[in-house]
């Protein structure tokens, strides 16, 4: 559930509250009862931790003596079923990001996501690298970022209390500033996937993603082949290295059969210019001797003129090119 | 007979140190390994394969040249008060493959199977030749030279 | 019929690639998944289990859930802009980290490094061990005691003496973490004016409390049952395997690159590394507790004899072309608080201004190599206790 209500297919409705507006009274009730629990969660948001690198030790960090961060009321559970906040705390992988949206899924309403860090907010450095998602709010909602690299345990505390601000400011009905998300004016590259909360997102990306994680299976009927589970694609268990082995050498093979072609290509256009070169060459020599010719018929013919006529001419051929 | 000398009649080439990279021939990779153990070097350290993408035609080089891969390899000797390694590579064609050292070495298993994944060189021998880091369904290594380093993955990158 | 498992030993070899078919047909064996997200992996490592009963039969693990590209990103970056990334490698010791990129990059372009670069180097180097051994520790309690028993007691106590050292390093460089602090020929921030005041009372505070934890954990008979004799990992195992550090020490390896190859300062003192023999888990902790000592020992070394001159060789690396090597390869290793950290460098990319090629050494994959070895014939529970005595960091093992 997202706290800013940007985007209302995420906002989550108890189907119990359509009964009870209807009968007359309950409406305050529910009103108090309503206070009372944003009142109970915002003050005892349970975390679940996606610590995956770098910002998962400064969330350590900030649950341990110094700063005591279950001073809030946020106690660190290791399960999804258990937490209302899962914060997002390092590096998210090709790899990683389906079992990130099922954990998310697995979560029960209300949740909320906070980014830590600048890899969970944007991909930071390796944003561009093959492997790393640009960021976790293209996969699920995040509510609060919290930039840094890490972000010191200070900040995570503060982003948690932007947090329960904003809950209680949802409940009291008042409208509240969506967080923007951090950005650095380095950054123009776009990722290939657009935000959740962006207009431009394909519907198809994010059915892509819920298949992929719904995908993931435990295996549990497989073990008797659990070797074959992670098999490289298209080879055969039985056939094993050798046809990892034939499958190198026909790209090997395939790779020699370009560069062989690249090359026949390369003379190709090498003879074609240097063919060129030398038709150039010849055409320019003759029109050399073309010209040679008639300078010197030219010069037959003026032999009578004065010689004076000649560097007349000269200056007002230069004045013409221009 | 030194160590680096027995080495050199081994592989056939110049060795002068052990700790300065050594050319070996792919034929004698796995001789190697097993003469250096039986001489102390028992420490498996790591392997490290590098892709050459080779030249594509041009001026200084019409012809062009073809894709190559170096794989190096370091043991080690833990000797208390005087450690020293051994590092040598062996190079290797396009689809040449390479002896794994997991007969000798268990550490070469996961190591193999990485730079299997990650630059695409094949370990003969290998008891387990999966991919280590990528997800199984990857298309490509990554750290081949012309493999470009923003390759989108959908739905996820 | 029923083959029974036993843990791994130098007579009964385990087989890592055995086939469950062949285990026992009649078995009703059950898979369970570690992992990726399991607070006990200390990051995002996934380990599949076949058990049969209690006891584990087949363990498969599955690293590169954290694999970020590094080295593909380091073939396209500028000498003085790696040491950033490489920070972010081993999160839990990154001021040793930049140290070895440095290493093999100095080596390469024949940097010459002062003196009190070196002092420099080892001191922060030392107090980044004590740092990093003390979340080992600690992580290390709350796994085998439980998110709500007695561990949790040690995970607090490592984790309050573990910032007095972030305090110390924040004085030093401005950062808690991930400092940015070495480059190319020296060091980029001096020590400032009164640090030592700062400094060996925290080492005080972290030697006389660390007594209290070992007399918590080493003389808690839960926590000896739980650890002595689990997890044995015989020498010659770790050897091919090629577990360093502490834990190749527990196994009786004797070696450690900081007194048998030595560089930066530790050619000029003493160094006398923790070996253990038993090898299993209570082995791998004692060593630890061990070269907490030691390191606390070394730093005030260190911090005595800091020489004075400059701290850079040459002029701190202000644009990102100031370092260009045209060519060379090298290997250099050295000794963090996992293992041996090696760099192998091919120089000559990019015109010389960045490496063709840059293989990192993780000493946590190598360690995590030795899962499918040495779980097997253990409890479930066991696993826990073995995989956090190993202490890996994932950002390192899949880079």
């Amino acid at each position: 559930m997202a706290v800013d209500g940007k985007n209302d297919s995420l906002t989550y409705t108890n189907p119990a509250m359509d009964l009870m507006a209807r009968l007359p009274g309950v409406d305050i009730f529910t009103s108090t009862v309503d206070r009372l629990l944003t009142w109970g969660s915002s003050n005892s948001l349970w975390m679940f931790p996606m610590a995956t690198s770098c910002c998962g030790i400064e969330f350590m960090a900030s649950a341990t003596a110094r700063v005591d961060i279950d001073r809030m009321g946020t106690i660190v559970r290791g399960s999804p079923r258990q937490g209302d906040v899962m914060v997002v705390a390092g590096t998210i992988t090709v790899k990683m990001a389906p079992r990130v949206k099922k954990l998310w899924d697995q979560m029960p309403e209300p949740k909320w996501c906070v980014a830590m860090g600048s890899c969970a907010i944007s991909g930071d450095f390796y944003r561009d690298i093959y492997s790393v998602i640009p960021g976790i709010d293209t996969v699920v909602p995040v509510d609060i970022y919290v930039p840094g690299c890490p972000p010191n345990p200070e900040q995570l505390m503060a982003g948690l209390m932007r947090l329960q601000e904003k809950m209680r400011a949802q409940q009291r009905g008042e409208w509240t500033e969506p967080e923007i998300r951090p950005e650095t004016e380095k950054m123009n590259t776009q990722p290939d996937i657009r935000r959740l909360l962006d207009d431009e997102r394909d519907e198809g990306i994010s059915q892509a993603q819920y298949d992929g994680s719904c995908s993931l299976g435990m295996h549990g009927n497989e073990h008797r082949r659990h070797d074959q589970v992670g098999n490289p694609v298209g080879v055969d268990r039985e056939q094993g290295v050798e046809a990892l082995i034939l499958r190198a050498q026909a790209h090997a093979q395939a790779m020699e059969a370009l560069r062989q072609e690249a090359a026949q290509e390369f003379a190709a256009a090498q003879a074609a210019k240097e063919a060129k070169a030398k038709a150039a060459a010849e055409a320019k020599a003759a029109a050399a001797a073309k010209a040679a010719a008639e300078a010197e018929a030219a010069a037959a013919d003026d032999d009578a003129s004065v010689a004076g006529d000649a560097a007349d001419e000269a200056p007002a051929g230069d004045g013409e090119t221009p | 007979m030194t160590t680096a000398e027995k080495v050199a009649a081994l592989t056939g080439t110049e060795v002068q140190e052990l700790e300065t990279e050594f050319v070996v021939a792919p034929e004698h990779h796995f001789a190697l390994a097993e003469l250096l153990q039986s001489e102390g070097y028992t420490f498996y350290i790591t392997v490290a394969a590098t892709h050459f993408a080779g030249e594509v035609p041009n001026k200084k080089n019409p012809e062009g040249s073809p894709e190559t891969f170096q794989v190096a390899t370091v043991l080690r000797k833990p000797e208390p008060g005087a450690s020293s390694f051994a590092c040598w590579r062996v190079e290797l064609a396009a689809g040449e493959p390479i002896d794994s050292l997991v007969p000798l070495f268990e550490g070469a298993d996961w190591q193999g199977r990485e730079q299997f994944d990650l630059v695409g060189v094949v370990f003969k021998n290998h008891p387990d030749l999966r991919r280590l880091m990528m997800p199984e369904d990857w298309e490509g290594h990554p750290l081949r030279r012309d493999y470009a380093i923003e390759t989108a993955h959908p739905p996820w990158r | 019929m029923s083959l029974s498992i036993q843990p791994y030993s130098a007579e009964q070899p385990v087989n890592p690639y055995l086939d469950v078919d062949l285990y026992d047909p009649d078995a009703d064996l059950m898979v369970l998944n570690l992992g990726p997200q399991h607070p006990s992996t200390h990051g995002v490592f996934r380990v599949k289990l076949i058990l049969d009963g209690e006891v584990i039969v087949k363990a498969i693990g599955y690293p590169g859930y954290l694999h970020r590209g590094v080295e593909k990103l380091c073939e396209k970056l500028n000498y003085s802009n790696i040491k950033a990334i490489i920070d972010k490698n081993d999160y839990i010791s990154p001021m040793i980290n930049e140290q070895a990129v440095n290493m093999a990059f100095e080596k390469l372009a024949g940097v010459e490094v002062p003196r009190r670069a070196l002092w420099l180097r080892s001191l922060l180097a030392e107090f980044q061990r004590i740092a990093s051994h003390l979340i080992a520790l600690g992580t290390f309690g709350l796994d085998v005691g439980g998110a709500l028993g007695g561990g949790a007691s040690a995970f607090m106590y490592c984790f309050r003496d573990r910032e007095m050292i972030l305090d110390v390093f924040e004085e030093l460089s401005g950062c808690r973490f991930h400092y940015n602090t070495h480059c190319v020929g020296g060091n980029r921030h001096d020590v400032p004016a009164g640090w030592d005041r700062m400094v060996l009372p925290a080492l005080e505070v972290i030697e006389a409390r660390l007594d209290e934890l070992v007399d918590m954990m080493v003389n808690n008979q839960v926590f000896v049952d739980r650890t002595q004799g689990v997890g044995v990992i015989p020498k010659n195992l770790a050897l091919g395997l090629g577990l360093t550090g502490p834990n190749g020490r527990a196994s009786g390896i004797d070696c450690d690159l900081r007194r048998d190859a030595p560089y930066n300062a530790y050619g000029e003192v003493e160094v006398r590394p923790a070996v253990r023999s038993a090898g299993d888990c209570q082995a791998r902790f004692l060593c630890r507790v061990d070269e907490i000592r030691e390191s606390a020992r070394l730093a005030r070394l260190f911090l005595a004899g800091l020489p004075e001159g400059p701290i850079s060789g040459t002029k701190p690396n202000k644009g990102p072309t100031s370092v260009k090597i045209k060519e060379g390869r090298c290997y250099v290793g050295l000794s963090t608080p996992r293992g041996e950290l090696g760099t192998y460098l091919i120089a000559g990319g990019n015109k010389g201004l960045s490496p063709y090629r840059l293989k990192i050494r993780p000493p946590s994959l190598h360690h995590l190599a030795s899962i499918p070895y040495i779980l097997p014939g253990n409890n479930l529970s066991d696993a826990i206790a073995i995989l956090g005595s190993l202490d890996p960091v994932m950002g390192e093992a899949d880079r």
